[in-house]
């Protein structure tokens, strides 16, 4: 992330295994020496006076720059040196499969463009243990150090107040011990009563065995958690002999049982079945092996990163094991073979062990996703600071790897969302980006109820929108909104229609993002109504990549699935632009979209923002409010000036003061 | 006595027949199986069939094995693609930056796309591995390119093609674990 310090902590620890200095700003230094010195021979007049007014002219400079917002682009990753060589589309051979398409001359300053602003991404990473521990927020994260492609992956670290702006520390664990040696995978984090923390995660060994280990801070009174310490007992945990040596890892946060033992979850499979197994623990290094599975679904393949918490309809965020009559319980898992994470809500029994669905037509791995579009290898925490359950989920590129190489840096992280239960339908989570980032928001433009008829396109003049939030309204005719009815378990698929840009009687109507003004290249975001045979309407929210780039070496998926919208409910999307990400929220989080996107020429003060009707039969109303997104908080942008000023404000009287007094000391 | 004459005779010949058989080399029918239908699968079936063969451990191998294998070839080639690039660096200074490119897009190979694709193999992790063989292909056409862009003739027409067609033939028995 191109991450900005905030103002009131110490200055950012450089890292030393990484060679470029991020999340630094480059503000005046704060220890600039005042001058002039206090030396006995004083100065002459006419360099004071010279000396004085160009202080003043500084100190003017520096308070009408004082709202411009800082973008650090640091390349963090130390990539292999690369020029950039013009390349040219070639047809070539392929064997069928994607990717094998000429590759677009992608220039650096196109290049530049992609990197987002207000989303964390430091070189190529996925997800690891995240957790809030004595006052910060820390991001642990899968962190491949050489260059911008999956490699020798070792733990990255960050951390912050809020979430939104970021501190990055030195590398928490590496591949230091023959038990990780290659790769340090991913874990999670575990808060034990007494409020200290331990961590297991995954590694591979020098045998590439998955091995689970024990880790814990270092030093438990440092906040920041910089140095970790792995247990001499490692590794605590190996794969029992049922099991494939390389299928077993990502152990879940651990909770306590009725039985006072502390339990965890590990996915695996058995054939083609993925299963979640469960171990229990008194200390974290010796381990029972439970007989009863907590799930199986068949066909589904390898369960990675599952993660289980319970959720209610009552309470936004309840902490891991938490038990009761209203609870229900979410297992989800990222499914090796189609990379997707899946999650289904359920019930647990603590005595049994075992989790059942609501829906076996809708299990974990063959029903609901977190997200429609680019989305994997996800993990919630209990923050029990704000007490809430927060979501984190890597994103990777959809452009090619040479592109990745090119301009340095690969893989982000989703805005962390908060997740809970569905109050209204208790059939499926919601996921809505964290309050934090409504602070970077500024310049407000509002739209209210512009009529969208059938074919429309409306341009919406709000300065630049490479960085935007976007929330957006459509009120339809009452006859169809009453039709409109929650949609059924089974999801569908938004590219089976096609994309925006067939029409049909009941949509697509929506957004156009990162479009330019001939739309040669535009995302849209879009619903789109169908009514099935029985006459029963279902909504889709749809993103579109299609023709999202006129470069062929990206992704050109088409994105969704149904939202359940209630009646009486109007359509309501949210969209968080951030150059080559594009998040989605539909219906206050019931249906998310991720999608990766990568113009030529809608980027920079081409990119441009529209509202269109492509449905044939009906009009469309339409109220929105966008926001320009920025890192700096509407409080901070004159406080970072505000010290620098200062400071020059008293050079300058000192300045003032040493003159008065060579005059005195003359007369 | 006849009945006894023919089967013995046929005694006789099923006997010279197993004696035959026997003598034949037998391949190991299992390993070459799993080689023949990989490489049936890849777009270069005979670069795929001498280079898993050339190598002894393809006798043992599994499918992960062989993916392994072949990526070990591509960096083999790719190595040498740098020396030949510096042999011919001195005697052409009017290839220069070309090869210069070039040799930036083989040391990305070497350094980056193939030590990822090892790791993600190894660590049992295939989904992670294409990507390293497609963006080798990647830059052998790129290599190509830095010559014929530049209206120079290629010395290392040889070498990328021979580049991108075991990359892409890694790329392909990846693609079979995922």
């Amino acid at each position: 992330m191109r991450s900005q310090t905030s103002p009131d902590v110490e200055n950012p620890t450089r890292t030393s295994l990484l060679d470029a200095d991020y999340g630094y700003v480059p503000t005046l230094d704060p220890t600039l020496p005042p001058q002039p010195q206090e030396t006995r021979q004083q100065p002459s007049k006419p360099i004071l006076l010279l000396i004085s007014g160009l202080l003043a002219i500084g100190l003017l400079v520096a308070l009408i720059v004082g709202n411009v917002h800082i973008e650090t682009h640091d390349n963090d990753v130390p990539s292999p040196e690369r020029r950039n060589p013009i390349e040219q589309g070639v047809s070539e051979k392929s064997f069928g499969l994607p990717g094998d398409v000429p590759p677009f001359s992608w220039t650096d300053e196109i290049l530049a463009w992609q990197a987002p602003v207000f989303h964390f991404t430091p070189g190529k990473n996925w997800m690891n243990g995240p957790v809030f521990y004595k006052g910060w927020y820390h991001l642990f994260y899968q962190y491949s150090p050489a260059a911008p492609v999956w490699g020798l992956i070792v733990w990255g670290h960050a951390v912050s107040r809020d979430m939104v702006h970021w501190r990055h520390l030195p590398i928490a664990m590496e591949t230091d011990e023959w038990y990780d040696v290659n790769g340090v995978w991913t874990g999670s984090t575990t808060i034990l009563p007494n409020n200290e923390l331990v961590v297991l995660y995954t590694g591979s060994t020098n045998d590439s065995v998955q091995v689970q280990n024990l880790a814990y801070p270092a030093n438990p009174s440092d906040p920041l958690l910089v140095n970790w310490v792995k247990d001499p007992a490692n590794p605590v945990l190996v794969p029992p002999k049922w099991i494939n040596k390389k299928d077993f890892r990502d152990p879940t946060t651990a909770w306590l049982t009725p039985e006072g033992k502390w339990r965890m979850v590990i996915g695996t499979k058995v054939n083609k079945t993925g299963i979640a197994i469960l171990y229990d623990t008194d200390d974290f290094k010796s381990y029972e092996l439970q007989d009863t599975w907590l799930h199986q679904v068949d066909g589904t393949g390898m369960w990675e990163c599952v993660d289980f918490f319970p959720v209610s309809k009552e309470d936004d965020g309840l902490d891991t094991g938490v038990i009761g009559p209203d609870i229900k319980h979410v297992l989800k898992a990222s499914m090796d073979d189609d990379r997707c994470d899946y999650y289904a809500i359920g019930n647990y029994n603590p005595k049994t062990g075992k989790w059942v669905p609501d829906n076996a037509k809708i299990d974990v791995g063959i029903g609901l996703r977190y997200d429609y579009g680019i989305y994997y290898a996800s993990k919630t925490f209990y923050d029990q600071n704000k007490k809430r359950r927060v979501l984190w989920s890597w994103i990777k590129e959809t452009d090619s790897e040479n592109s990745d190489i090119k301009k340095g840096w690969a893989s982000l992280m989703a805005v962390p969302r908060t997740v809970a239960l569905d109050p209204l339908t208790g059939s499926n989570l919601l996921q809505w980006p964290i309050e934090e980032l409504d602070k970077i928001r500024s310049d407000l433009n509002e739209f209210d109820e512009i009529k969208l008829e059938p074919g429309s396109l409306v341009p919406l003049d709000v300065g630049p929108t490479s960085q935007l939030d976007i929330m957006v309204e459509f009120e339809l005719d009452k006859k169809i909104t009453n039709g409109l009815s929650v949609a059924a378990g089974v999801p569908y698929n938004c590219a089976g229609h096609g994309g925006a840009g067939v029409r049909d009687a009941f949509g697509p109507f929506g957004l156009l993002v990162l479009a330019n003004q001939n739309l040669t290249e535009h995302t849209p975001t879009y619903f789109y109504i169908v009514k099935d045979k029985k006459g029963v309407y279902s909504t889709f929210f749809c993103i579109d990549q299609s023709r999202s780039s006129i470069a062929k070496d990206v992704d050109k998926s088409i994105y969704g699935s149904t939202v359940p919208v209630l009646e009486g409910e109007k359509l309501s999307m949210r969209i968080l632009v951030d150059h080559s990400i594009v998040e989605g929220y539909a219906q206050g989080g019931r249906t998310c979209i991720t999608s990766r996107v990568y113009p030529t020429e809608a980027i920079y003060d081409n990119a441009q923002l529209f509202l269109f009707n492509n449905a044939t039969n009906i009009t469309v109303t339409a109220s929105l409010k966008t926001w320009k997104m920025g890192l700096m908080t509407k409080n901070e942008s004159g406080w970072v000036w505000l010290g620098p000023s200062l400071i020059l404000v008293v050079v300058f009287f000192f300045v003032v003061w040493t003159w008065q007094n060579q005059r005195k000391n003359r007369s | 006595m006849n009945h006894t004459t023919n089967t013995s005779s046929i005694n006789m010949k099923l006997l010279l027949l197993l004696i035959l058989l026997s003598l034949t080399p037998t391949p190991i029918f299992g390993d070459k199986t799993l080689i023949e239908t990989t490489c049936r699968a890849t777009p270069s079936y005979n670069l795929c069939m001498s280079t898993l063969l050339t190598n002894p451990k393809s006798s043992t191998a599994d499918l992960t094995d062989l993916g392994l294998i072949m990526v070990g070839a591509t960096k083999a080639k790719a190595t040498r693609a740098i020396q030949q690039i510096k042999s011919i660096y001195r005697s052409h200074p009017e290839l220069r930056r070309s090869l210069t490119e070039c040799g930036q897009m083989y040391i990305a190979v070497v350094r980056a796309d193939v030590p990822s694709a090892v790791q993600a193999l190894d660590g049992g992790q295939p989904k992670f591995a294409e990507d390293g063989m497609a963006d080798t292909a990647v830059e052998a056409q790129a290599c190509e390119r830095s010559f014929t862009e530049r209206g120079e003739k290629s010395p290392l027409t040889k070498v990328n093609r021979d580049i991108e067609s075991v990359a892409n033939v890694a790329r392909a028995i990846i693609r079979m674990l995922l």
